[in-house]
């Protein structure tokens, strides 16, 4: 060992100390750091409290591995995953899409255009409890409003639409489209009108019209925003909870159930927190790379046209 | 300048940090003061009744109960994540009812003995018994809760309907499916004179909630097969009770395979068939409390008091003549561990178990619940001539032979009811399967849950 290392042996820990401080106060000086300190501790506390504590508390919940074997040999369990997948699979795309295209009608002039608007965006603005209780009464095969309808107007005995697996979990899937949709196509009718004008002149003068002037000039343009919508709209659909839990209860014979209602079922009506725990953290390896793509595309600011 | 505003931000860091943690000290001086935790009525009369009690404790004793009346559902969801966190109130209730049993084997109450002392020779035999569990950690059986009300399931039947098919209700036979098969003939002749969608009976054939396991039972007791956990917690699963089972599960099955119940019912949850019935669209359900007939009494009297027939004094009995043991399950009010006043809680609740605090709360809550005490059921309320529901109730729920529910015995069956084993073996037989294999399937499943919750000495 050299002299010089013998020196700098004590000297580092106070450069360190200073160091350290110059870091943690950057280049706030005296009271500045106070108040700096203040303005982020509440925000710090409530990230703390609400954000940081109930993720790791569910991750400390679900740390034990035998859970994992008590979920993946359930077979409601398997059901689930395949009712999450069809859900999210057809729930996110047929919004979307069909949001895409109604953005476009919306686009239109005129104040029948206008109306139209503001009567389908009400489903969105309804409270999402009473509208899927009533989409329940709805659609009981006996007595609900839409087989009485078909009864009515056609003579049509309609299927009991709650009683069977996949009309119970179509049924849920079109009432979650016809709950959010309008919120989708509000987002992407904003992204239609911040095009600007100049981009559809030139594009009118080059012969791009009708279904051209859609693919090589819309599309390309929304294509980042709807390509971050589908991400967003699959993150929150796999946290969708009200839609099967009002609709459909799960049922029947708990044939519906998507990973969340599942999870509320294990922790609350089997008195299992852990085990519901568990149940929602297995969608973790797929929603953790599902977030991470949503923030590198949320950096993409350019567009090759 | 900057050093009084640094002070001043220190001061009031300061000041927020101490003033968080000397809260709690704050808290323990109102050692007065207590939380309660209740489940919403089905009708405004039972949280009107609840809240008297709790203004006349407060009255009396001078201390402070914070009360909260929560929706039966979320207070089931606010109870499960309370016991998770320890961050628990001094009093709640057990809701659902399996919970007293469930958690006891944990170790998560208070042993609440010294409460039913005081009143212990009014109670009836079946709220003692359903006011005790067993508790895997001392490994004995304790009292863990005080009864406060309780409900049995009866048969209810719009008497309407049963004229518009041209049938009277004194030709209704006693016997179990006599009883059961003279709604099916109601619905046939409702057919023939165009009815398309009322069906003559409101089974619960679902995977939700609480009334499916309530009707199986209701079965197999009729059918014999009482018994299927012994008061020691422990499991028989012998021939008579298989033999019930089987018959349970084709006839309540069989009906809605057949068309005699509403095919909504295999994805009911526990208000649909209220609902259904309400609205006439059944003849007959089979479904717990008279909830069903209170909840229309003040809109609809003429329904109360001349349509709707409760089936509590003419309860079928067995098809060979015999009395039904109906199961009565008990409203008890527990006291988790980590409470923090725990001897206010205990005044509190020896309050609430006065006869006449009970008597009281049960009859402002129209009758919906039953008295835990039969010196309560003989008052002119439950006695009134002019009444034609609360008599048979209470003599079915009270009066009549009685017994708590399984899950009292051992917690397993709590477990067997939240993964509803029964109701899969009568879906199972709905979709046309058979009720042999549907038992056995059952079975076996139920064998594997109590082998979780072995007792070992009663």
């Amino acid at each position: 060992m050299t002299a010089a290392t013998v020196l700098d042996v004590g000297s580092p820990s106070a450069k360190q100390k200073r160091s350290f401080w110059r870091y943690w106060r950057g280049n706030l000086k005296g009271s500045e750091f106070t108040w700096a300190l203040a303005f982020s501790v509440p925000y710090i506390a409530v990230f703390v409290a609400f954000v940081a504590y109930p993720v790791f508390y569910g991750l400390w919940m679900g740390r034990d591995p035998a859970l994992y074997a008590d979920v993946f040999s359930d077979g409601i369990y398997r059901d689930t995953v395949v009712n999450t997948l069809v859900f999210v699979v057809l729930g996110v795309n047929l919004k979307l899409f069909l949001a895409l295209l109604l953005s476009g009608v919306f686009m239109r002039p005129g104040w029948l255009t206008k109306v139209m608007l503001m009567l389908f965006v009400l489903p969105w603005a309804v409270p999402q409890l009473p509208a899927f209780i009533s989409l329940h009464w709805m659609l009981n095969g006996e007595w609900g409003l839409l087989n009485n309808a078909l009864w009515i107007l056609g003579g049509i005995e309609g299927p009991s639409w709650l009683n069977e697996r996949w009309t119970a979990l179509g049924a849920a899937i079109a009432s979650h489209i016809w709950k959010w949709m309008p919120f989708w196509t509000v987002i992407l009718l904003a992204g239609r009108m911040s095009i600007p004008q100049d981009i559809y002149d030139a594009a009118k003068v080059d012969g791009a019209t009708g279904l051209n002037r859609f693919l090589f000039v819309t599309f390309p343009l929304l294509a980042n925003l709807y390509l971050v919508l589908t991400l967003l709209a699959t993150i929150f659909l796999l946290g969708d909870f009200n839609t099967v839990f009002f609709v459909t209860g799960g049922g029947p014979n708990n044939e519906t159930h998507l990973l969340a209602t599942l999870g509320i079922r294990n922790a609350f009506d089997l008195a299992r927190p852990d085990l519901g725990v568990a149940v929602v953290m297995t969608a973790l390896p797929v929603l953790i790379p599902l977030v991470i793509i949503l923030m590198r595309k949320l950096r993409t600011a350019e567009v090759q046209l | 300048m900057a050093l009084m505003r640094r002070s001043l931000l220190q001061g009031s860091l300061g000041f927020a940090a101490g003033a968080t943690l000397a809260a709690p000290y704050i808290a323990n001086a109102q050692a007065k003061t207590m939380s309660a935790w209740f489940a919403q009525g089905f009708v405004e009369d039972e949280d009107i009744a609840l809240r008297k009690a709790v203004a006349g404790y407060e009255k009396a004793s001078g201390n402070t109960v914070e009360l909260s009346i929560i929706p039966f559902a979320p207070q089931r969801q606010k109870i499960v994540s309370a016991i998770t966190s320890g961050v628990v109130p001094d009093v709640t209730q057990n809701n659902p009812a399996e919970i007293l049993p469930l958690y006891a084997w944990q170790d998560k109450w208070i042993d609440t003995e010294d409460v039913i002392e005081t009143q212990k020779a009014r109670f009836s035999e079946t709220a003692l018994k359903s006011a005790q569990a067993y508790n895997d950690v001392t490994k004995k059986r304790a009292y863990y809760g005080v009864p406060l009300r309780g409900a049995c399931v009866p048969c209810h039947t719009w008497k309407s309907l049963v004229e518009k098919a041209d049938m009277k209700m004194a030709d209704r036979p006693r016997t179990w499916d006599g009883y059961f098969d003279f709604y099916k003939k109601v619905q046939d002749n409702l057919r023939k004179k165009g009815e398309r969608k009322i069906y003559g009976l409101g089974f619960q054939i679902t995977a939700n909630g609480v009334d499916p396991a309530a009707l199986f039972n209701a079965f197999m007791h009729g059918y014999g097969g009482q018994g299927i956990v012994t008061p020691e917690g422990h499991l028989n699963l012998d021939a008579r009770i298989r033999e019930a089972a089987i018959k349970a599960v084709e006839y309540l099955g069989g009906a809605y395979r057949d068309g005699y119940v509403p095919p909504s019912a295999i994805n009911w949850n526990d208000a649909d068939d209220n609902n259904a019935f309400h609205a006439k669209l059944m003849v007959m359900d089979v479904d717990g409390t008279i909830s069903t007939e209170v909840a229309v009494k003040a809109k609809h009297p003429e329904w109360y008091f001349d349509e709707m027939v409760t089936d509590g004094l003419l309860y079928p009995t067995t098809n060979d003549g015999k009395p039904i043991t109906c199961i009565t399950a008990m409203l008890n009010a527990v006291i988790p561990k980590g409470a923090r006043n725990v001897p206010v809680a205990k005044e509190f609740l020896k309050f609430m178990i006065q006869p006449e605090v009970l008597q009281d709360t049960v009859e402002t809550g129209l009758g919906r619940n039953l008295p835990p005490m039969p010196e309560l059921a003989r008052t002119p309320f439950w006695e009134n001539p002019k009444d034609p529901h609360l008599k048979g109730y209470v003599q079915q729920g009270l009066l009549g032979p009685t017994q708590p529910d399984y899950y009292v015995f051992n917690p397993a069956m709590a477990e067997v009811y939240a993964q509803h084993v029964y109701s899969k073996a009568m879906i199972a037989v709905a979709k046309k399967g058979k009720a042999t294999d549907a038992v056995d399937a059952a079975f076996s499943e139920i064998k594997e849950i109590f082998a979780k919750y072995p007792i070992k000495q009663s």
